[in-house]
């Protein structure tokens, strides 16, 4: 069999290995390449489609959120503002009552007090009455007469106020 | 004994002259490297077939490992721009791979051959020479080889030309130089376990000295330098040097 030399070009060889190097890159990109890029694209492509969801979903609890503390925020403002009425009321409430008391204790005392007049008048013309019918029993015993108390109550009547007076 | 250390066999010759080119010898060189494209294609078919989006298999993940490698490898060294260069130079650098590591089933590498290497250095050389009057136009190219003073044109010609021919011959060199110390290899130690074996007296020792019996375990220990490590070290140098030579071209 015939060898070619150890160190040399072969001119058809070398066409062929240039033949068979475009030959092999068109395999490779045909078998390897294409293949496995389309994959990782498919899969670049599924795993932009979960970060989008992701985003979303975020986007969408942000917005639940900011949602919600406004919420809170608006229940917070209208407990205090109820909060703040009930004070308000209670206030004006407790005012009311104790003026109302104040005033119960007023007119109470004010009763109080023109019924003890009332009172200490009904008893000094109790005793009035008493010592001018003493008076009069005394006067008539001393004069031994009878004193008409109608025709002299004007008389008996000055003497208990010059009495009352002095008492 | 003889050694022979010779280059490819000629499997076939069509006897016809062709003008220039010579006879069109199918040689041992040819027909491996078919056997090389089947090899790798063969590989890559395997390696891709029934690919999934999730849940991948440890094939699948060695397929996208290799094609991850090959784009920052290209990328890294000569920039997103030249992304199309990605499955040539992963072709070059299989090829290179595969044919040098053949060797190690018993046969001969493609790449022991000058031819193929020169074939891809010529290959590498126009892309070059291509991607230099796209940058700066004829005349840049041109006016490129009176830089920086117009006498040293012819120095600058010869490193031009240098370029493929030291691809080639670096990645060439290296092959043969383990094809050869290997075949010394075998052949030393086949006269060493010949004449060892043959102290035996008698016809025991004359048929036990047939047997190269230290040629087994052996070579082995230089093939991991010479095949396995030489083997991948060259093709990545050739590939590294393909695209650094490609992208300074393309700077101008």
């Amino acid at each position: 069999m015939d060898v070619q030399e150890l160190v040399g070009i072969v001119p058809w060889t070398f066409i062929a290995q240039i033949g068979n190097l475009f030959l092999q890159v068109y395999l490779v990109k045909r078998f390897l390449f294409k293949p496995i890029n389309e994959m990782l694209e498919k899969r670049r492509a599924m795993a932009d489609a979960e970060i989008r969801d992701a985003v979303k979903a975020k986007d969408e609890a942000i917005a639940m959120k900011t949602e919600y503390e406004q919420n809170m925020l608006e229940a917070k403002n209208k407990a205090n503002e109820i909060v703040m009425t009930a004070q308000k009321t209670a206030a004006v409430q407790s005012e009311q009552l104790l003026l109302e008391a104040s005033n119960q204790a007023a007119a109470m005392k004010a009763k109080a007090e023109s019924d003890i007049a009332q009172e200490k008048r009904k008893a000094v013309n109790e005793i009035k009455d008493e010592i001018g019918g003493m008076a009069v029993e005394i006067a008539g015993k001393v004069i031994e007469r009878e004193i008409c108390e109608e025709d002299h109550a004007k008389l008996i009547d000055e003497f208990i106020s010059n009495v009352g007076e002095a008492s | 004994m003889d050694l022979d250390i010779s280059g490819a066999k000629v499997f076939f010759t069509i006897p016809f002259d062709f003008p220039i080119l010579g006879k069109l010898q199918v040689s041992e060189t040819i027909v491996v490297s078919w056997i090389v494209i089947l090899l790798i294609t063969g590989i890559c078919i395997w390696l891709t077939h029934d690919l999934r989006v999730e849940n991948i298999s440890k094939r699948q993940a060695v397929a996208e490992l290799l094609v991850e490698k090959a784009n920052s490898f290209v990328i890294g060294n000569m920039g997103e721009k030249f992304r199309y260069f990605i499955p040539f130079v992963a072709a070059l650098f299989a090829t290179s791979v595969v044919s040098n590591l053949i060797s190690l089933i018993g046969l001969r590498s493609p790449t022991a051959d000058l031819s193929t290497e020169a074939a891809w250095a010529v290959v590498v050389f126009i892309m070059i020479t291509y991607q230099k009057i796209k940058a700066g136009g004829v005349g840049g190219y041109m006016k490129g080889f009176t830089q920086p003073i117009p006498l040293l044109t012819p120095f600058n010609i010869l490193s031009e030309l240098a370029t493929p021919i030291s691809m080639a011959c670096r990645h060439f060199g290296n092959i043969l130089s383990g094809v050869v110390i290997n075949a010394l290899l075998y052949g030393a130690l086949a006269v060493a376990s010949s004449a060892l074996l043959g102290l035996i007296p008698g016809a025991v020792g004359d048929l036990l000295s047939q047997i190269p019996i230290l040629d087994v375990g052996i070579p082995a220990v230089l093939s991991v330098y010479f095949d396995w490590f030489s083997g991948f070290m060259q093709a990545f140098i050739f590939c590294m040097l393909t695209t650094m030579y490609i992208a300074n071209a393309a700077e101008g």
